[in-house]
């Protein structure tokens, strides 16, 4: 439904079997096919074990937006305090104890905003448009789409069968 | 990851199909709760614009008391958001798997909880048209805004606490909004897909989604400590006997939690008859929502008492005069209100048989609503009504005004409320499937 | 209208100028009504005493009640904005009670009637021309000849003698008559001492006083000038103050001032006054030779006797004979109205004859001041007596309103209409207006050139401050015009053109007589000085006449079988009713009750038992004279025996705020009486609770203090030990427990140190004075005249009564009464008063709160308020202990000052708007206007230059008001003092007022 892109050549394949998958995926993988996407409806660990991913980068995100926060936090009560000095209650004019409040909100403000924009510029690194899919993945299917070219679709095709396989399309 | 008896029997197939199912064309119940609350916002509405027009005035504010009813309905709102943001973030970081077909209902009711409550600091200001003078924006004259004043904490802790839990509810729902999308046809289709933002769950979504999702829940932890927190302080920070209490912010917080649970009940045990999910959520859920009820509930328990006691104990006479008279005093009734309907009527909870009942488990909860909207109004006018000086005490008596504007702040919580479950998926169907194994070839592993 | 040509040198050199003339200023003023008024600014020429944005002041008297206080009227731009006592006149030495300053409102109230009216043949008024009303006027006296009274309530003065002329010439008869004239006191004096006069009490030389309830704080006589001598001999200074006993069966708020109230059976006094002369007479002979001679006369009264009649112990009595003797001088004064009962002329008499055999007579008591208030209720009864024979055809009613101030019981209405052509000059359409046939509305004193006599020694002057605010005309051209047309005897009467001419040629005969050089000059002086006043009012030695044996007390008599007395009493605001129609007044709670806007009914707590009655139910009140009802009002301070209501309610004309607001008292009392005065305490009344309710909209939340010491209070003894509040309450065993250590103290020190080293930050790190202000609540006798004080200077809207229901009042500063003792019976009931106002604290709760800093610390010490940075939080309100913060819950700016009354609003104060929060700001706007004044002069700020307005009006001088830094200042000699305490110190919000305690003779009490 998007800006389709021109497709990229490849087999896809739906899986119901969880096990059948992760074979599926092990296979590919030592046949050199590393570039796989892989469907599911919800996070699987035995998937992510499979396609071997390391930790998402995205706590990078937070952990900048949490330190601007605080950082922000502190710099805007203090100065705007010291920009026009007004004193009430006999208290000192800037003081830190109170402004602990501003500090912490903004920390965890400016973290969230920033863990959402790291979740969106990362998913943008690898694009989805072009490459297959079918809307039984977000229901109970998990689908492997292995870019390749037709002349090795064959064997690839054989093994996602092999692996247990209900569906198999191509893209050419 | 824990699993239990009950949610094995379902497939994802099922799960998509129930969750999904109650996003079918409404029937005449809907309408009729529809009309409902709309006219409920529309007699809150009229009501702010005669305020709007006239001033406070019509409001029943009996000075010393300056607070009212519309401090009173902001905590009671703000405490109700709470409870959503434990249960989803919280009992998500503890793993709590209970949580998981409830969360989305809880997350959708604080953010529309937080929503209203947001709406009150402007109903109550004496000069509505300028609230944003309480904002840090380089106005005319460079004038700041006085960041040692509790309000302005209010407005930090409330808009991050409203940005982040949104933020919160619409990330956790982009992978349901895609499966909606997947199985629903023509214009809606449209809409979703515009919704689900591209997601196709990939692994390398899903690598990244389910980690943020957990910093996410990170985050809005500590806020459910915090905002009450800041809530409590407006009084705290008070020097007024009854409001100026070291165990506020943790007392507002129990409070917050207590009230909030009781919410999630009113709305749930409804919910699921009409949307008819009663084998997703189920007895499981509503005991533990219980027990969780009966914790806060004894916490609160020792509040009160901690409250009277520090008060005797502290051989300050403006603290004992004011506690002696929310007892005893003109208010005695609201001041009993709270104490039974919180500290006591929590306390049937101890029976399972009570807490899987479904109608005595409902029955607590409204007496939990509104106890604990009487808890902030005692706290509030009470304290307020009798402090230092004896000559200016005065006891405020509320207006159809102030019953105008809380009518109203129910019918703007129940439109968003009512709108939301119609068009969203209630029950988060990525994380059911997560809780359910997917078949296998060979047997269970 | 001026020929004058005011002294500029004067005008430009001093902030606070006296210009001698009519203004010049007035003059620039062209016509008469209020829009006009507006259309004034800016100047199109510009103008000798006028510039705008500087107070004008001119000199002028008082005509709210008889006693005829000297005025400093401040004009801005032409219109008078705010009454303040003229220095140098002697009656108040520049103070002004609450009355006084609403006179302000008699000037712009907005229903003054804006020309002659005159009744049509359907009984209706039509507003007629000037001429056409003088024609009118002259055809009816022209038809007369013989057959015309005057009925007058000016006090004496020039005007007083060209209305006697006048009414001569027309063979007619003139009655001068004032409400509350004190006629038993006046006729006592001429039976004991044969001097037909009133007498002039030193309160300031008494070392001793005793009211057998003459309420001099409140109606009677001179109450200002009474205030301030008061304050002077029972304030604190050193020595021990003038021990004060209240004889009364209510406690007013003079009683509540005393250091005792001796609660007596209704109508007793003069028996217990007898017999305390009878015992200082018989102990102690400090007498004058010929008191001898009233020994047999007193002997019969006996302090076992009078013990049983009066309800006092025997002891008692002789404790306040013995008491009053010993004490040199003492005071004893009697004839107030409210215990103006059938035996009041045995007890004026009986305490003149106290006073003399103590020797206080031409020491304390002074005769020869030729005070005279009118001719007394005997010459009302014959002039009524007239209208039933049909003596007379044309009546002239001047400043007064018998139709509402007279007895209904009396018939004086039907009486009244018995006359053939009835002529009112009031201002406003009042009960006799009303019935009159024609209204010719005089001008306000503040209008008109005129000059008042109170007394030998003291002679006012008034000047039109401003061009009228209506087209009135003043009573004297009227008597001028009419007397030309009529020609003959009349025609040589009116020696004069126009009143002003009038009053000049008495005045340079005046000139003559005191052979001063130059009789324009002296005119002028006069007029900036506001009068004449000589050094000492002059006092005449007089001796006991054979009459006085003639004095005897058995008790009064009541009519009625009721079971209580009635107590028709005044009250400080309403008086004889004349405040009735003054927004201030009404809103002002009264003193003594705290209730606004209505009237009520005093009721002991035992009586409200014994009726089974709570505050509020309305009580039907029945005399043989008639019924009213009234609100019950619980209160310690009163007679079981007895109810008290007050006088001055229940107008059934006189304008929008009075009209039919609460009953007339007077209803309820008998007309007929031999005496020469109207009893007002001479009917038992019998009450009826209805079952209805009418809440009673006072300002009074809890009147116990619960021991938390906002109103403290030292011994006599105590204090002129010299002991602070402290040490007295530890010799009391009272000691504070858990004070702080000296290493504690130290830290807190430290800390506090340390905080103010981090305030030292843009302005705040400068020199700048500090304000701060005291308050003597030994000299405070919570008159409320600082609170009427504030609501002028300020702009303070009033709210109404349905606002303060809901306890909306707007007083910046407010009269807290708190009551002591009296809980059980024979313990003694005390009074204490507190002005509550922002306390300007150093560490104010109120500021951090503020999210906006509306509410901020300025550099001079006072707790700033920006109305229009403030968002409505209210927060503040919330946070402040003094709970002195105001909120404008409605647009009450819109509503309380109808046309033309918003003319009273001062220039130099905001008007604020719905939605702000308000409240005290040491008339911060006076303070910059002196720092302006004197950066110009280039010059130091002196102490004592300006004051705050409370401070400026009060009459027993009970605040100061200063800046702390300079050591010099009066507000730091008195905050010294060891009396000074901070209401709710131990918050350690560091309040800016000081308050001294109160001090009171505490021994022997019963």
């Amino acid at each position: 439904m998007f800006a389709a892109a021109k497709p990229i050549p490849g087999v896809l394949a739906s899986f119901i079997h969880i096990d059948g998958a992760v074979d599926a995926i092990r296979g590919l993988r030592a046949r050199g096919h590393h570039d796989l996407t892989v469907y599911s409806a919800s996070p699987n660990h035995e998937l992510e074990e499979a396609l071997e991913h390391r930790i998402s980068p995205v706590r990078l995100f937070t952990l900048f937006g949490g330190i601007t926060g605080v950082i922000s936090g502190l710099a805007m009560t203090y100065w705007m305090s010291l920009d026009w000095p007004l004193l009430v209650g006999g208290k000192p004019i800037a003081t830190v104890p109170p402004y602990v409040v501003f500090m912490f909100e903004l920390m965890v403000l400016f973290g969230a905003l920033c863990t959402v924009a790291g979740v969106a510029i990362l998913s943008l690194r690898k694009p989805t448009t072009g490459i297959l899919y079918d809307e039984h993945f977000s229901d109970d299917r998990i689908g492997i789409f292995v870019p390749c070219p037709p002349d090795r679709a064959n064997d690839v095709e054989a093994l996602l069968k092999q692996a247990g396989s209900v569906e198999v399309r191509r893209a050419a | 990851m824990a699993t239990t008896a009950h949610e094995s029997t379902q497939t994802h197939a099922d799960v998509t199909r129930d969750v999904i199912g109650t996003l079918s064309a409404p029937g005449k119940g809907y309408y009729i709760l529809l009309a409902s609350v709309s006219t409920a916002l529309l007699i809150g509405i009229i009501t702010f614009i005669i305020l709007l027009k006239d001033g406070l005035g019509h409001a029943g504010y009996n000075p010393p008391v300056m607070w009212s009813v519309f401090i009173t309905t902001f905590v009671f709102w703000v405490g109700i958001g709470h409870a959503g943001t434990l249960i989803s973030a919280i009992l998500y970081l503890f793993r709590s798997p209970w949580r998981t077909v409830v969360y989305r209902a809880t997350e959708a009711m604080t953010v529309f909880a937080v929503m209203t409550a947001a709406l009150f600091p402007i109903v109550h200001i004496g000069r509505q048209w300028i609230f944003y003078w309480l904002l840090p924006y380089p106005n005319a004259r460079f004038l700041w805004p006085n960041f040692k004043s509790p309000l302005v904490w209010d407005v930090f802790a409330i808009s991050t606490y409203f940005t982040v839990s949104t933020t919160f509810l619409v990330f956790g729902l982009i992978p349901d909004v895609a499966a909606v999308r997947d199985h629903v046809t023509g214009w809606r289709k449209k809409v979703y897909g515009m919704l689900a933002l591209g997601w196709k769950g990939t692994d390398e979504q899903w690598r990244h989604y389910s980690r943020a999702y957990l910093y996410l829940a990170a985050l809005a932890t500590p806020l459910v400590l915090s905002v009450h927190s800041v809530v409590s302080w407006d009084f705290a920070m008070g020097i007024i006997p009854g409001w100026h209490g070291t165990i506020f912010a943790p007392y507002f917080v129990a409070g917050a939690i207590y009230s909030g649970v009781g919410m999630v009940l009113t709305l749930l045990i409804p919910l699921r008859k009409a949307l008819k999910l009663e084998h997703m959520i189920t007895d499981y859920h509503f005991d533990n929502l219980g027990k969780l009820t009966l914790f806060v509930g004894c916490v609160l328990f020792y509040a009160y008492g901690m409250e009277y006691f520090v008060a005797w104990y502290s051989g300050n006479t403006f603290e004992q005069t004011t506690f002696w008279r929310r007892a005893f005093g003109p208010m005695w009734w609201a001041g009993w209100a709270m104490i039974i309907n919180n500290a006591f009527v929590s306390q049937l909870l101890w029976s399972k048989r009570i807490r899987t009942n479904l109608t005595a488990l409902f029955v607590i909860s409204i007496f939990i609503n509104i106890g604990m909207w009487f808890e902030r109004y005692v706290i509030i006018v009470s304290s307020l009504g009798n402090d230092f000086d004896p000559w200016a005490w005065g006891v405020m008596t509320p207006t159809m005004y102030d019953w105008g504007i809380l009518l109203g702040s129910f019918g703007w919580f129940g439109l968003w409320f009512t709108l939301f479950f119609k068009h969203f998926p209630i029950v988060a169907i990525q994380e059911v499937k997560e809780m359910i194994p997917m078949p296998r070839r060979k047997g269970a592993h | 209208m001026s020929d004058q040509t005011p002294d500029n040198k004067l005008d430009r050199r001093r902030f606070l100028t006296v210009v001698g003339a009519t203004g010049a200023g007035a003059a620039a003023l062209s016509g008469c009504t209020t829009d006009r008024v507006q259309k004034l600014i800016p100047y199109m020429v510009g103008n000798e005493d006028q510039i705008p944005g500087i107070a004008t002041y001119y000199a002028s008297s008082c005509t709210e009640c008889a006693a005829a206080c000297g005025l400093h009227v401040r004009t801005r731009e032409g219109r008078a904005v705010k009454l303040e006592g003229n220095p140098v006149h002697p009656v108040n030495r520049g103070t002004i009670c609450s009355r006084g300053q609403a006179g302000l409102q008699g000037l712009y109230n907005p229903d003054r009637i804006a020309g002659p009216m005159a009744r049509q043949a359907d009984g209706t008024f039509k507003q007629i021309e000037w001429t056409e009303a003088i024609t009118l006027l002259v055809t009816k006296l022209k038809a007369a000849p013989g057959r015309v009274a005057v009925l007058s309530g000016q006090a004496p003065g020039t005007f007083d003698t060209l209305l006697e002329g006048w009414t001569r010439a027309q063979q007619g008869t003139l009655t001068r008559w004032e409400p509350f004239g004190h006629e038993p006191l006046r006729l006592a004096s001429q039976r004991v001492f044969g001097r037909d006069e009133l007498p002039l009490h030193d309160f300031a030389a008494a070392k001793h006083i005793v009211s057998f309830g003459a309420d001099f704080l409140e109606t009677w006589h001179t109450p200002v000038e009474q205030q301030r001598g008061f304050a002077q001999s029972h304030g604190f200074t050193q020595g021990p103050t003038a021990k004060t006993v209240y004889v009364s069966p209510r406690m007013d708020l003079t009683g509540m001032n005393a250091d005792a109230w001796v609660r007596v059976t209704p109508g007793t006094e003069a028996i217990l006054a007898l017999t305390m002369a009878n015992i200082i007479l018989s102990e102690r002979n400090r007498a004058p030779a010929d008191a001898n001679g009233l020994r047999g006369m007193l002997g019969g009264y006996t302090a076992e006797k009078a013990a049983q009649q009066v309800g006092v112990t025997v002891d008692k009595i002789r404790q306040l004979a013995r008491e009053f003797a010993s004490a040199q001088p003492s005071l004893a004064v009697a004839g107030g109205v409210g215990t103006q009962h059938r035996e009041a002329l045995e007890l004026c008499a009986a305490v003149h004859l106290l006073n003399y055999v103590a020797g206080n007579v031409g020491t304390t008591v002074k005769f020869g001041a030729g005070v005279t208030r009118g001719d007394g209720y005997a010459a009302i009864e014959r002039l009524f007596g007239r209208f039933d024979k049909g003596e007379v055809a044309v009546l002239l009613v001047h400043d007064a309103n018998p139709l509402y101030a007279l007895p209904k019981s009396g018939q004086f209405a039907e009486r009244f209409a018995k006359v053939g052509f009835k002529v009112s000059t009031a201002a406003v359409m009042d009960e006799t207006a009303m019935a009159s046939d024609l209204v010719l509305p005089s001008l306000h004193p503040l209008e008109r050139w005129d000059d008042i006599r109170p007394r030998a020694g003291v002679l006012g002057l008034m000047q039109p401050v401003m061009e009228p605010v209506f087209a009135g005309r003043h009573t004297g051209d009227v008597l001028l015009q009419t007397g030309k047309q009529l020609g003959g005897t009349a025609a040589s009467v009116a020696t004069a053109t126009d009143y002003k001419t009038y009053l000049q040629n008495a005045w340079a005969l005046e000139a003559k007589r005191r052979r001063a050089a130059d009789a324009v000059q002296f005119w002028r002086d006069a007029l900036q000085r506001g009068g004449l006043f000589d050094v000492a009012s002059p006092s005449a030695p007089v001796r006991l006449s054979a009459t006085a044996q003639l004095t005897k007390a058995v008790g009064a008599t009541f009519d009625g079988d009721g079971a209580y007395t009635l107590i028709a009493a005044p009250t400080l605001t309403m008086s004889d009713g004349r405040g009735a129609n003054r927004p201030w007044l009404l809103e002002l709670s009264d003193p003594v009750t705290k209730i606004t806007w209505w009237h009520w009914a005093e009721v002991h707590p035992e009586t409200a038992k014994e009726l089974d009655v709570r505050e509020g139910e309305i009580l039907e009140l029945t005399t043989p004279h008639g019924t009213i009802k009234a609100p019950v009002y619980i209160y310690p301070g009163i007679h079981p025996g007895a109810i008290a209501v007050p006088l001055g309610w229940g107008h059934t004309a006189y304008g929008r705020y009075a009209q039919d607001r609460g009953a007339n008292v007077l209803d309820l009392l008998g007309a007929q009486d031999g005496n020469g005065f109207l009893p007002y305490q001479s009917t038992k009344v019998s009450a009826r609770p209805t079952g209805e309710y009418r809440q009673v909209g006072k300002t009074e939340g809890n009147n116990r203090q619960l021991g938390r010491g906002i109103a403290e209070m030292m011994p006599v003894e105590a204090a002129v030990k010299g002991l602070s509040l402290r040490q007295f309450y530890e010799q009391e065993g009272h000691a504070e427990h858990e004070v702080n250590t000296e290493r504690e103290q130290g830290a807190i020190e430290g800390f506090r140190e340390s905080q103010l080293e981090q305030r030292k930050r843009g302005g705040y790190a400068e020199e700048h004075p500090q304000w701060g202000m005291t308050v003597d609540l030994s000299r405070c006798t919570g008159c409320s005249a600082c609170v009427t004080a504030c609501y002028a200077e300020n702009n303070l809207p009033t709210v109404g009564e349905e606002e303060i229901y809901r306890g909306r009042e707007m007083t910046w500063i407010r009269i807290e009464r708190f009551w002591e003792g009296g809980e059980r019976e024979g313990e003694p009931l005390e009074a204490r008063f507190v002005p509550m106002m922002c306390q300007h604290c150093d560490n104010a709760p109120c500021e951090p709160v503020c999210p906006v800093y509306a509410a901020y610390h300025t550099v001079d010490g006072l707790n700033g308020q920006v109305y229009n940075r403030c968002v409505g939080t209210r927060y503040c309100g919330n946070n402040c202990p003094y709970k002195v913060r105001y909120f404008n819950w409605y647009a009450y700016n819109k509503k309380a000052f109808p046309e033309p009354l918003n003319l009273q609003l001062n220039p130099d104060v905001t008007v604020r708007g719905r939605g702000v929060m308000e409240k005290c700001t040491m008339c911060v706007h006076r303070i910059r206007g002196a720092q302006h004044t004197a950066k110009l002069e280039d010059r130091a700020l002196v102490d004592g230059e300006f004051t705050t307005a409370c401070a400026q009006a009060c009459p027993s001088g009970a605040i100061t008001f200063g800046n702390v830094k300079d050591p010099a200042s009066k507000v730091v000699a008195a905050a010294r003092s060891p009396r000074g305490y901070h209401v709710f110190e131990e918050l350690n919000v560091r309040p800016a007022v000081t308050y001294l305690a109160k001090v009171r003779h505490t021994e022997g009490q019963s």
